[in-house]
């Protein structure tokens, strides 16, 4: 079950108390795997008989198209261009994400607002407006980093799509020297992240490990989350004979970590 | 809002319901400024070139929810804060804004967006020097808009909110709670109160006593032979393409 906590506040037009899916989320900076295990893990999930939704960035109907030609031609101030990402982010969320978590999906996403907060705070907007600005976002059940050094990520990124613009913070590094701003934004990059792992309670899972041991590690992590789907009530039983239920068997939420130290630690304003 | 930036250019702003006539104000003062010398800029709500299409495409697929449209509209507001009017006031010069957060604040804020979140968000925009608010009685404004017989847009007339499905009854609803909105942030952020009733031009005369003495200092376009011609024929070069700044368009 979902419970359904925002951050901050609940946004207009969102009711009940709980879902019955899952909000699984994972973050990483691109080349950790984070793509390749989401990949994974869905066809896992879906062997087990869930039913499974992967979303990632910038893909709404709405703010979509905009967002890729706003990054091609004009030059965009940081504020803009994280506004239009949050309009992106919430057309998804409202759009696909609950619904999926209605109808008892488990959401896979891949990256969630903590990418968006950790590529603008390294460019210099403020931390403390981006995690106010999302404010609205779902706390998920369940958030996975999967932690890495620019070391490991070298290899990976040369082998695969090479050194691209904005993740080399080319954007707004100064020189020209393509490897070198790469190394520095994603330390930059990396530094923020395990900031927010911190201050938001992740699951921290090693992946300077091999693909295989990566996978059984969060299936593993998943599967605490996932178990006791089934026994989403019907129509007659009541959530909260189903919370007891859930709770009984011993299972250790990974989730519960995360979600819990969000609440405690977040800056996001409470209404 | 930010005031602590110690910027020397000075920027006015007009707020109301459809209909309150703050626009026409807004035009005139625009025109008087320009008489003045003053080099005037002037930003539209919803005027983006980067965010315009997307505002667009959201409204004709009816896709913008009460969140969408808030941060749609905060992105557009953000992009023309960023390259048109905070560059404008650090360069020195009047800039003129017909809507501004404000009216963010009362549209999300019907719509059931937290105002304190709203506030929150709108921490960049840079504080006005005067903003003016056109008060005007709901069943007036509804009359001039209506009388021009206009076909009522979607979420202009507040459809989204699922008060009526009678569009001009939906839009009179609307209205009336976007009116009352206002009535608590005029309060809250000192706007200037405008009877929109009294006629045009004690109206004008208001403002324009109002701005002047935010006027000192400012930057004004002196100089220039096409000038010096225009003040000797006493025009005002409205149809010369140069400075001391565009004429608002008719």
């Amino acid at each position: 079950m979902t419970e359904l906590s925002f951050y901050g506040f609940r946004p207009p037009g969102i009711e009940g108390e709980s879902l019955p899916g899952r909000l699984i989320v994972i973050e990483a900076t691109d080349g950790a795997g984070r793509s390749t295990h989401v990949a994974l893990l869905k066809e896992w999930l879906e062997d087990e008989g869930y039913a499974v939704l992967d979303t990632g960035l910038r893909r709404s109907d709405l703010a979509g198209p905009g967002i890729q030609r706003a990054k091609g031609g004009h030059t965009l101030d940081p504020i803009t261009l994280n506004l239009f990402y949050a309009a992106d982010f919430w057309d998804r969320l409202e759009r696909q994400i609950l619904p999926a978590l209605r109808a008892g999906m488990v959401v896979l996403a891949d990256r969630y607002v903590f990418s968006l907060i950790a590529r603008a705070a390294v460019r210099g907007v403020s931390l403390e407006w981006m995690e106010e600005l999302y404010a609205f976002a779902l706390v998920p059940d369940l958030v996975i980093y999967l932690d890495i050094d620019v070391e490991q990520l070298l290899p990976r990124v040369l082998s695969s799509t090479g050194f691209d613009y904005w993740e080399s913070g080319q954007d707004f590094l100064r020189g020209s020297n393509v490897y070198e701003s790469f190394v520095q934004y994603q330390q930059m990059l990396l530094a923020e992240f395990r900031r927010l792992a911190k201050r938001h309670g992740f699951t921290v899972i090693d992946a300077r490990r091999t693909v295989s041991q990566i996978h059984q590690t969060l299936r593993s992590v998943v599967d605490g989350v996932v178990r006791g789907m089934e026994e989403w009530p019907t129509e007659s039983a009541g959530t909260e004979q189903l919370n007891g239920a859930a709770r009984s068997d011993g299972t250790v939420h990974a989730g519960d970590d995360a979600v819990d130290v969000t609440r405690s630690g977040s800056a996001a304003p409470s209404e | 809002m930010r005031d602590d930036l110690g910027l020397p250019g000075r920027l006015f702003i007009v707020e109301g319901i459809d209909g309150s006539g703050k626009s026409t104000q807004l035009n005139l003062l625009h025109k008087w400024l320009i008489s003045q010398g003053y080099l005037v800029v002037f930003s539209e709500w919803n005027s983006s070139p980067i965010v315009k299409e997307t505002t667009r495409r959201g409204k004709k697929r009816r896709l913008l929810s009460p969140m969408s449209f808030s941060l749609i509209h905060a992105a557009d507001f953000a992009s023309r804060v960023h390259s048109v009017i905070l560059p404008a006031l650090q360069a020195g010069t009047v800039v003129l804004a017909d809507r501004y957060v404000y009216t963010a604040f009362a549209r999300d804020a019907v719509r059931g967006v937290s105002r304190d979140w709203l506030n929150r968000l709108y921490s960049f925009a840079v504080k006005p020097s005067l903003s003016f608010y056109f008060d005007t009685p709901l069943a007036e404004s509804m009359r001039r808009i209506m009388d021009g017989r206009p076909k009522l847009k979607y979420y202009e007339a507040g459809m989204d909110m699922e008060l009526s499905s009678d569009p001009e009854e939906s839009f009179r609803i609307y209205q009336g709670l976007i009116k009352h909105e206002y009535e608590r942030l005029v309060d809250e952020f000192q706007l200037v109160r405008m009877d929109a009733t009294e006629t045009l031009i004690r109206q004008q005369q208001r403002m324009r006593d109002l701005v002047r003495p935010h006027l000192s200092g400012v930057m004004r376009f002196d100089g220039g032979e096409i000038h010096q011609a225009l003040r000797d024929a006493h025009l005002l070069g409205r149809y010369l393409n140069v400075g001391p700044g565009r004429l608002p368009p008719p």
